[in-house]
């Protein structure tokens, strides 16, 4: 399986990569909305993507609203995983089109639980 | 725009919230220590125990605007911010650490804290991107609420400080008019 | 300093005879680790110390603390997920049929720890029932008072919401409370929360339809876990479905329940003239 993980923070986007990798996934990261819709452009199309809200360029709201605007796109998972963590904040991503939703700070257990709630853990390790 | 003092204008902002109104120091460590345990590591104790900072310190922040606005900074030495990062990559640490891998790790444990503050105060807030430098300057002593830790035994402060500066004292002849 | 193997020993004593957890031999990190904290909270540096104190003058209060601090309260919501997969799929609306409009239903969460398993159940209920909080009640239960206040405040960190809580689930039924979550008030009525050692003689309670026996009984030996089986199942309806835990079984156990798969998930059953 194939995610792709944006955030502004290049710390944050290995701690995030990292962890998907040992759950087996192929990663791809983009530093911001444009770049991560400039992946999908390319034809690099994931299972999963995470993004960060706040960055520069195109935040991750814009970004979501862009992702569900083309329904090639349909298929592919969004979560958020972002420090922006009041009540209507989440309800307005949802709204918007990601299906999940992680708030900084994380544990590496949060983001494999979210997975497995969305049926994204790879058998093997979801055994 | 007219310049005409009515009072009124004065009056609405006398019950402009200052921080300590808001949240109090206890808050503030416990969003500082879940973003330890959960990013550093689960035995990252922040003890509740100030200390006094080098000389060659850095800070990063996130501002916040809405109905209160101000800004979350977090300070300690330099030497500690480059621990802090290592210790947030583990194993995936770049060797050498370069300047801006510090930056960025330092400017996302704001963003962390901070967004987490946002949240706990009345909204809805605008959470503005990271920065790191030195820290932006008190604007008004009353507006400050300050939390002063030590990780590994250095010292660190998460100060929550408004971005206004006092309001002027009312005149007393002013107070008591009808509304 | 470490743990003399007469702390250890008189730890392992008094929380078996209190709880029925068992502590191997071996375990003595987990006792000094667990016990540190509240030690130094006493200010007293060395958990022997500590341990001595208490054992030369015991109270309820330091006995109880020391039970609790060795209780492992590691939870979260949907643990394993699948089953709250079969309680909805199967067991509820099973329930449902062969329960009168005015039965109200009752459900267990016998080790509750802080909460997230009876409140995982009462959000499946309220969104798959109108009325819920009229046909359905769940008692939540567990050893520990912390827990047991726990669950009654419902409240919980950041941190713990993003342990398996659906975001959806999130702004439906919670609110913020400063940093923590709060729980909806409908959601807190339907919960009753009290404490309750399942190692003990039973209160009356039930009978329920469905009981969450779940990630508690790996900490006992056989014995107990057997007459604990016997117990619920006394407080249970005959045509009840109880889970276990993933690492647990009534198999080699006690022989008097049937095993129903329900998808990828399995519940017990009590059999009929056993
Ligand atoms: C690991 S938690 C399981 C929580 C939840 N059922 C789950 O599956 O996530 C175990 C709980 O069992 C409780 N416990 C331990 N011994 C007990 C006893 N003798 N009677 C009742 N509860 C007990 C502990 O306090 C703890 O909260
Ligand atoms: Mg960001």
């Amino acid at each position: 399986m194939r995610a792709l993980v944006i955030d502004d923070s290049r710390a944050m986007r290995r701690i995030v990569s990292s962890t998907l990798e040992n759950l087996g996934f192929e990663v791809n990261q983009a530093g911001h909305g444009g770049e991560g819709l400039d992946v999908l452009a390319g034809g690099w199309v994931p299972d999963l993507v995470t993004v960060d809200w706040n960055m520069p360029v195109m935040d991750g709201l814009q970004f979501v609203s862009a992702v569900r605007a083309n329904p090639a796109w349909r298929a592919m998972t969004i979560m958020m995983v972002t420090s922006e963590s009041e009540h209507t904040q989440i309800v307005r991503a949802l709204a918007a089109g990601a299906h999940e939703y992680v708030i900084k700070p994380f544990t590496a257990d949060a983001l494999r639980d979210k997975l497995a709630l969305l049926g994204l853990l790879p058998q093997e390790v979801a055994l | 725009m007219s310049t005409i003092d009515t009072g009124q204008r004065r009056r609405s902002g006398d019950s402009r919230p200052v921080i300590p109104e808001l949240i109090d120091e206890a808050t503030i460590r416990s969003i500082a220590e879940d973003a330890w345990i959960a990013l550093v590591g689960e035995e990252e104790i922040l003890l509740p125990i100030p200390g006094e900072l080098p000389d060659d310190v850095l800070s990063s922040w996130v501002d916040v605007v809405g109905p209160w606005t101000g800004t979350v900074v977090l300070t300690t030495g330099r030497q500690t911010a480059a621990e802090l990062t290592r210790a947030l990559l583990g194993d995936s640490a770049p060797e050498p650490l370069e300047p801006e891998d510090v930056t960025d790790a330092f400017g996302e444990i704001a963003n962390v804290v901070g967004g987490n503050v946002k949240a706990a105060l009345p909204g809805p807030s605008a959470l503005s991107l990271p920065e790191v430098g030195s820290a932006p300057a008190v604007r008004n002593p009353a507006d400050v609420c300050r939390v002063d830790v030590l990780w590994r035994g250095e010292p660190l402060t998460i100060s929550v400080q408004g971005a206004l500066p006092p309001l002027p004292v009312p005149h007393p002849h002013e107070n008591g008019e009808s509304l | 300093m470490t743990l003399t193997a007469t702390s250890f020993d008189w730890v392992r004593n008094l929380v078996h005879k209190e709880s029925a957890i068992v502590l191997q031999p071996g375990k003595e990190y987990l006792v000094e680790a667990r016990l540190l904290p509240i030690a130094r909270q006493l200010g007293i540096p060395d958990v022997s110390e500590f341990v001595e104190s208490v054992r030369s003058r015991p109270s309820p209060d330091s006995t109880r603390r020391i039970v609790e601090a060795l209780t492992t309260n590691e939870t979260s919501w949907f643990r394993d997920g699948d089953p709250f997969t079969a309680f909805t799929s199967t067991v509820l609306p099973a329930l449902l049929a062969a329960r009168g409009p005015n039965e109200r239903l009752q459900i267990w969460s016998a080790a509750c720890s802080s909460g997230q398993e009876p409140y995982t159940i009462a959000m499946l209920l309220e969104d798959a029932l109108p009325n819920a909080a009229s046909r359905v009640s769940i008692t939540a239960t567990d050893l520990s008072r912390e827990m047991v206040e726990r669950t009654k405040a419902g409240r919980f960190s950041q941190l713990e919401v993003n342990r398996g809580l659906p975001a959806p689930m999130l702004v439906r039924h919670f609110t913020r409370a400063g940093t923590e979550w709060e729980v909806a008030p409908n959601l807190r009525r339907m919960v009753t929360v009290s404490e309750c050692n399942l190692a003990a003689p039973l209160p009356r309670m039930g009978p329920f339809d469905v009981v969450y026996l779940r990630n508690v009984l790996i900490y006992f030996d056989l014995p107990t876990k057997r007459s604990i089986l016997s117990r619920v199942r006394s407080l249970m309806r005959p045509d009840g479905w109880l889970f276990l835990g993933a690492a647990e079984t009534t198999l080699g156990v006690d022989d008097s329940w049937e095993r129903v798969v329900i998808g990828r998930s399995s519940a017990y059953r009590p059999l009929k003239g056993a």
